[in-house]
């Protein structure tokens, strides 16, 4: 290990945070939107800066509450599923945060709302 | 560079000799490939990141053979992989190699006797995640990989770690190839 070779690994990673705060500061600006995913299908597009508090549910699966919340944050409220992992991921309000109820095969993520919803189909290999 | 003189080999090797050593090279390379994708599952797996093992080899061809095999090495993987994983694959292998190996000959110029093989490697980690990157956004325009780009530089960081330490220990097993 030569002193350059500390420089080099300290560069890249000032390089890498960096590049995570450009794209955090971003995505910030873009409104955001929760989809629900119910067995891999979109059944529900939610967005976030609607400054409202609203408890639904989706009609592919009655016994699962979403609950949305006026700061733009969102969870499962409610799921009859036996581990409750859903309830405990807790709120979620980041693009690329997400929560799943396996059981119900529900799966709640959020995303920038100019993503586009094209589907990425690649092996990256070296 | 530490001094590695007692492992270079060119000089008193003849052409054929130096072909020969390159394909073993190459073929050394690809295995090292197979092995890689036959590993389970890793904890810290995210996609695209894989632990780069032919890299070893690259950089042993870059310090001990030369930048032409080197870089013939990484254009016959990238054929091979043309015909057992297709096009895309090919040309993500393609660019990765090529700038991998040419940011590796030329960190090790610029800084020469400041820099170990660490660093050389560090940077080809790295670059070789940038030429995958480059490429991925150029052929799928529009997708958003931004967020990837600190991913795939701190996962760089850490293979290019990996394979510096693993080329250290291999050396003595390599140099008996000869």
């Amino acid at each position: 290990m030569k002193k350059y070779d500390i420089i080099i690994i300290l560069f890249i990673l000032l390089i890498s945070f960096f590049s995570y705060l450009i794209y955090q500061n971003q995505v910030s600006n873009n409104p955001l939107r929760a989809e629900i995913y119910h067995y891999s299908e979109l059944v529900e597009t939610v967005p976030l800066d609607q400054g409202i508090d609203r408890i639904f549910s989706v009609k592919e699966n009655e016994n699962v509450i979403f609950h949305l919340f006026i700061n733009g944050n969102i969870c499962f409220e409610e799921s009859d599923c036996p581990d409750k992992l859903c309830i405990k991921t807790g709120k979620i309000s980041k693009p690329g945060q997400f929560a799943a109820c396996l059981p119900n095969g529900l799966l709640l993520k959020i995303v920038s709302a100019d993503y586009n919803n094209r589907d990425v189909d690649i092996i990256v290999g070296n | 560079m530490e001094n590695y003189e007692a492992y270079r080999l060119t000089g008193n090797m003849s052409k054929t000799k130096v072909m020969i050593f390159t394909g073993l090279l190459f073929a050394i390379a690809l295995i090292l490939s197979l092995v890689e994708s036959i590993f389970p599952v890793m904890p810290m797996v995210v996609p695209g990141v894989k632990f780069g093992l032919s890299n070893i080899i690259v950089m042993y061809a870059i310090f001990f053979l030369g930048a032409k095999e080197a870089y013939l090495i990484a254009i016959l993987k990238a054929i091979f992989v043309f015909f057992t994983r297709g096009f895309i694959a090919s040309t993500l292998s393609l660019s990765g190699g090529l700038l991998s190996i040419t940011c590796m000959l030329l960190i090790s110029f610029l800084l020469k006797q400041n820099i170990s093989i660490i660093g050389v490697s560090i940077i080809g980690a790295v670059s070789h995640n940038i030429g995958q990157f480059i490429v991925v956004s150029i052929i799928y325009v529009g997708i958003s990989l931004w967020y990837y780009l600190p991913v795939l530089l701190v996962a760089g960081i850490i293979t290019g770690l990996l394979t510096a330490t693993m080329l250290k220990i291999l050396l003595p097993a390599l140099k008996r190839l000869v």
